[in-house]
C-alpha cells in the first residue's frame, strides 16, 4: 500500500518588499515597490499595501506610479534577499531533509517521515512560520496537502500569513470549484485551449474524457486530467538529488537599446566571462554555445552552434558567440542579450594537452584565483574595465547552492 | 538610500553565541546611538565575509558594514 505523503508548500509573502519593510521601519504599512537599479526598470515585487492599488509585478515604474501616486520605489538589494532566503531554507531543513527550493521565495517540504518527531504537519508549519517571523520579521503562507500540486494551490488560498490544509478526503470537494488557472502549470494559453472544450474549473477538467485531452494535448492531456483530479505523484527532490544542470547561461537587459557592433561585443564578452567563470567554478564545460537576442520590440530568438570540443574558457565562448552574431542580420536595435553553454560535460577537470590550450586554461585559472579572492571582475578583460559588470537580477532558477547559485549584485 | 561609503568608528558588542551588535557610531564628528537594529545580512566580496546592519538612531536609517578581513566598519549609506 502506498504511504500517503504530506507535503508543505511555503511561499514567502511579497518577499523582497517585506525584507525592505523590515530593514526600514519607516516603510512598514506603506505601499512600496522594489525595482532594479537600472534605468529602465520594472517592479520586481511590491508590498500588499501597493497591491491594494493595483500595482503588480512586471509593471514599469511609470505604470505603477499611475496606479498608486504615493508609491515608494525602493532599489532592491539582491544580496540581502539571497542571504535571507538561505536563512529561511536553513530553518526548513531543521524539520526535514526533503526540501525542494523552487525559487528564492518558495519551497516544497516532504514531512511524511518527520511527523513522529514533531507531531503533525500543522505543528511543523506553525513552528517554521514562528521561527521565520521571530528571526527575520517576515511572514509566509503555507499549504499542506497530499501532493505538491495541491500544497501549492493551498498556499495560494490564504495570503498573507496563511495556513491552509487540503485533506485527502476533501480533495474532490475542494477541486470542484477551483478555476483551472489557479493550478500551477496552467497558463493563459492552456486556459484558452481548455475553455474551447467548456472547461473552466478543475472539477470540469477532472471529469472531461481523458481520451479527448490526450488526442488534443498528447502526453500533457493525461497530465491535465490528473491535475483536474488533484493528483500529482511528483516527488519532492532536494537540491543534492536534483538532476545535473543542462546548461549554464547569463542574459542581461541593456541599459538602452543598442545597434553598434562594438557595443554589442562588450556585452557579449561580459556575458561570456560570467558563463565561463561559473562553468569553471562548478567544473562543467559545454559543447554548444547559444546566443539569445531580444529586439527593441521584444521579438526574441536564439541561435546556437556546436563546437568539436567542450569548453568553459570565456574567450572561446565569446569567440563562438561572436561567430553566431556575425551570421545574423540584425534588423532592429537590441534590448537583451544572452549567452549560454549546453551539451554539458560534468566534472571537467582535465588540463588540456597542447601547450597553447594549456596556457589558456592556466591563465583562466589564475584569473579565477584572483577573482575568488577579491571578487568577480577584479581581474578581467581590458575592454570590460570601467563597465557595469555582474548579475543584477535573481533568476527564477536561482538556488541556494550549486551551479544554479549565481552571485548577484 | 544615499550612498556614503565612509569608514566610521563604531562601538559594538561581541557576545558569545550572539551576532555582533553595533551600539553607537561616530560619523562626521557626531556620535549616533543605535536605538534599533532593524535588519542584518551578510555577503561575500571574493573570499571576504561582510556583515551588514540596518540601524536607526531614532531619526535616520543607516547601513553599517563590518569587513571581517580587516575589521573595519564602513557607513555604507543613509536614508534621511
Amino acid at each position: 500500500m502506498e504511504i500517503e505523503r504530506i507535503i508543505l508548500h511555503i511561499d514567502m509573502n511579497a518577499f523582497f518588499a517585506s525584507v525592505e519593510q523590515q530593514s526600514n521601519p519607516a516603510l512598514r504599512g506603506k505601499p512600496i515597490a522594489v525595482i532594479g537599479a537600472a534605468k529602465r526598470t520594472i517592479v520586481t515585487t511590491c508590498s500588499y499595501e501597493a497591491r491594494a492599488f493595483g500595482v503588480k509585478t512586471g509593471m514599469n515604474s511609470w505604470e505603477a506610479r499611475q496606479k498608486c501616486p504615493e508609491l515608494i520605489f525602493v532599489v532592491g538589494n539582491n544580496r540581502k534577499y539571497t542571504y535571507t532566503s538561505k536563512q529561511i531554507i536553513n530553518i526548513m531543513r531543521d524539520y526535514t531533509p526533503l526540501v525542494e527550493v523552487s525559487s528564492i521565495d518558495e519551497a516544497f517540504l516532504d514531512v511524511t517521515g518527520c511527523l513522529s518527531l514533531f507531531g503533525s504537519a500543522q505543528r511543523i508549519a506553525l513552528l517554521i512560520k514562528e521561527r521565520i517571523r521571530k528571526q527575520l520579521g517576515l511572514t509566509c503562507s503555507v499549504g499542506i496537502a497530499p501532493n505538491k500540486l495541491l500544497a501549492k494551490l493551498a498556499s495560494d488560498m490564504q495570503k498573507p500569513d496563511g495556513l491552509t490544509v487540503i485533506e485527502t478526503g476533501k480533495v474532490r470537494q475542494v477541486m470542484e470549484r477551483v478555476p483551472i488557472q489557479d493550478l500551477c502549470g496552467i497558463g493563459a494559453k492552456m486556459q484558452q485551449h481548455l475553455a474551447k472544450f467548456g472547461i473552466k474549473t478543475c472539477g470540469e477538467l477532472g471529469r472531461f474524457p481523458v481520451d479527448i485531452l490526450r488526442r488534443n494535448f498528447g502526453v500533457t492531456g493525461e497530465k491535465l486530467h490528473y491535475m483536474g483530479l488533484g493528483m500529482d505523484h511528483s516527488p519532492v527532490i532536494p537540491d543534492e538529488e536534483a538532476e545535473e544542470v543542462k546548461s549554464v547561461g547569463h542574459s542581461t537587459t541593456l541599459e538602452s537599446d543598442i545597434a553598434e557592433r562594438r557595443e554589442i561585443l562588450v556585452y557579449l564578452l561580459q556575458l561570456s566571462e560570467m558563463v565561463g567563470r561559473r562553468a569553471r567554478k562548478y567544473k562543467v564545460a559545454g559543447r554548444t554555445i547559444t546566443l539569445t537576442v531580444r529586439y527593441a520590440d521584444f521579438t526574441t530568438f536564439s541561435r546556437q552552434e556546436s563546437r568539436s570540443s567542450h569548453t568553459n574558457n570565456s574567450e572561446e565562448i565569446y569567440q563562438a558567440s561572436v561567430k553566431i552574431l556575425e551570421s545574423l542580420e540584425l534588423t532592429q536595435a537590441i534590448r537583451l542579450l544572452g549567452v549560454k553553454i549546453s551539451n554539458l560535460r560534468h566534472h571537467n577537470e582535465q588540463l588540456p594537452l597542447f601547450p597553447a590550450e594549456r596556457k589558456k586554461a592556466l591563465l583562466a585559472c589564475a584569473m579565477d584565483d584572483v577573482n575568488d579572492k577579491f571578487g568577480d571582475f577584479a581581474v578581467t578583460f581590458g575592454s570590460l574595465l570601467g563597465k557595469e559588470t555582474g548579475s543584477k537580477v535573481i533568476s527564477p532558477a536561482w538556488r541556494p547552492e550549486g551551479v544554479r547559485n549565481v552571485d548577484v549584485d | 538610500m544615499q550612498r556614503i561609503a565612509e569608514r566610521v568608528k563604531v562601538a559594538a558588542i561581541f557576545a558569545p553565541g550572539c551576532k555582533v551588535k553595533p551600539v553607537w557610531f561616530e560619523w562626521r564628528r557626531q556620535k549616533h546611538a543605535v536605538v534599533q537594529l532593524s535588519y542584518f545580512w551578510q555577503d561575500c566580496l571574493g573570499n571576504v565575509t561582510r556583515l551588514h546592519f540596518a540601524v536607526s538612531d531614532g531619526s535616520n536609517l543607516f547601513e553599517l558594514m563590518f569587513d571581517t578581513s580587516n575589521q573595519n566598519w564602513t557607513l555604507e549609506g543613509i536614508e534621511e
